[in-house]
């Protein structure tokens, strides 16, 4: 029973551990605490999926899940993805297709599709439209999103 | 929020359930509060909303996502047996669930979207006793028994018995739901999942209606239904219940159904939609369903 508490998790691959209020929100420790800022906040309510996170591989709203529930689990934030010199298919598919506009939604996007494809490796657009229909986006109208997923299928399989 | 927003909340992870139950006993002896943490949907959204902060209260939270005694999924001889702390998208995942009760792993797959279902359970549903909670209304078909814990030992509870009014129900300070059981229905039994809302993904319905149900030479020989977003309560149809078991199937007509779901539902205009819409939505949904059955 404590205010602040260490806690030992993976975040990217690398292993923290992190004194923070374990009531806290793991979007805000991730935000606030380790300076991982790609994790985006919308609503604060579960609805939009901005902040979209991995936990144990699994896509999460991580405004709803508490920083003392993630002791001893892998979180991957959209830092955990490729980088801007080596993005990943996804990210690449998501930018030649067209998938981003403002912006505020694709780093939940491209966790919830990346989910998807690692589960999935070649969906069908109605699993595709599951996979991101907790994840709002107010510019794209979603066709371009969708379209980016099925290219980064193709080039995920190409490489592979 | 920040950090600094929720970060007065004490927090606990108990280890064993006998350690949260120690815990629940202790903190209700003393009149103090505590609220259990399964998937946070709920929880967190109240937070948002209200944080408690303001209100002054700042009840211990008890994190019981990661209990194992309230986790797994079984199927024992005929009755399946789900852990209150088991998410949606472990339930919908599970081959037992899909094969032995479609109709939970249908209700599962349409509540909220995937980053819900990763988190959500049915011990938290069923303990907000929301009207409009999805999972309560499949249960309530099911007619589901619920499993309760405390240090005092475990009791039984079936799902028609469980809520005394709205969002009130017969759960104790210092017990928890450990488990939801269900007489699993033979295979391939009929049923019906039907979600009425503004979007297909999150939004919460405007009526969620459920169905089951075992024929047998043109008369039902088991019948549940469960409506969400109708009464203060979800919904047990009663009445509707009542005329399904009473005579051949073929006897049952529309006119029967529509005067037996009106006395059986007393929905409310809220922000979603309208008494009306919803008394109109509920006799079609349970007409539909009786159809269906009529014509197998
Ligand atoms: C965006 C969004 C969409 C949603 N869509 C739907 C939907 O389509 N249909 C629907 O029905 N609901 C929906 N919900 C509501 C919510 O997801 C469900 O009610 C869910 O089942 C709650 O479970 P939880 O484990 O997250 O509960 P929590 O938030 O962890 O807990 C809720 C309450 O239950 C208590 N509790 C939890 N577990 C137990 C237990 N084992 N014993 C006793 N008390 C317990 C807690 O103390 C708390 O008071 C939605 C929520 C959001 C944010
Ligand atoms: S900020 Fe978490 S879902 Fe909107
Ligand atoms: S790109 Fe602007 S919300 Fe999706």
């Amino acid at each position: 029973m404590s205010m602040e508490t260490n806690i030992t998790l993976t975040v990217n691959g690398s292993v923290v551990t992190l004194e923070a209020p374990p009531a806290a929100r793991l979007l805000d420790v991730l935000r606030e605490r380790l300076g991982l800022t790609g994790t985006k906040e919308g609503c604060g309510e579960g609805e939009c999926g901005a902040c979209t996170v991995l936990l144990d591989g699994v896509p999460v709203n991580a405004c709803l899940v508490a920083f003392g529930q993630c002791d001893g689990r892998e979180v991957t934030t959209v830092e955990g993805l490729g980088s801007t010199a080596h993005l990943t298919p996804l990210q690449e598919a998501m930018v030649t297709e067209g998938g981003a506009q403002c912006g505020i939604c694709t780093p939940g996007m491209l966790l919830s599709a990346e989910a998807l494809l690692r589960e999935e490796p070649r969906p069908t657009e109605p699993q595709i439209r599951e996979a991101i229909a907790g994840n709002i986006c107010r510019c794209t109208g979603y066709q371009r999103i969708v379209n980016a997923v099925n290219e980064a299928a193709r080039r995920r399989e190409a490489r592979s | 929020m920040s950090v600094a927003g929720l970060a007065l909340h004490p927090f606990s992870t108990p280890k064993t359930l006998d350690e949260a139950l120690a815990l629940l006993a202790e903190r209700s002896a003393r009149a103090e509060k505590t609220v259990l943490l399964a998937g946070g949907t709920d929880w967190f959204v109240e937070r948002h909303v209200a944080p408690a902060e303001e209100a002054g209260v700042l009840p211990l939270v008890v994190d019981v996502s990661r209990l194992d005694a309230l986790r797994g999924i079984a199927v024992e001889g005929e009755t399946l047996h789900i852990g209150a702390a088991a998410t949606y998208l472990e339930i919908r995942k599970d081959a037992r669930v899909a094969a032995r009760c479609p109709l939970l792993a249908a209700t599962a797959r349409d509540v909220g979207a995937l980053q819900i279902q990763a988190r959500g359970t049915l011990g938290g549903n069923l303990a907000s006793g929301s009207p409009a909670a999805d999972g309560v209304a499949a249960l309530a078909a099911l007619d589901a028994t619920l499993l309760l814990r405390s240090i005092r030992g475990a009791r039984r509870v079936p799902l028609a018995g469980f809520y005394t009014g709205y969002r009130r129900s017969v759960l104790a300070a210092d017990e928890l739901i450990e488990a939801i059981e269900i007489a699993l229905p033979p295979e391939g039994s009929p049923f019906a999942w039907r979600k009425v809302g503004t979007r297909q993904a999150q939004a919460i319905s405007k009526v969620a209606f459920a169905g089951l149900a075992v024929v047998a030479s043109g008369r039902l020989a088991r019948l549940g239904l469960g409506m969400a977003s109708v009464a203060p309560t979800v919904a047990l149809l009663p009445a509707t219940r009542a005329l399904g078991l009473s005579k051949p199937l073929g006897e049952v007509t529309d006119a029967d159904v529509e005067q037996a779901v009106l006395a059986d539902v007393s929905p409310i205009d809220d922000v979603r939609s309208t008494a009306a819409y919803r008394r109109h939505v509920a006799v079609r949904l349970a007409q539909r369903f009786f159809g269906e059955l009529r014509a197998l």
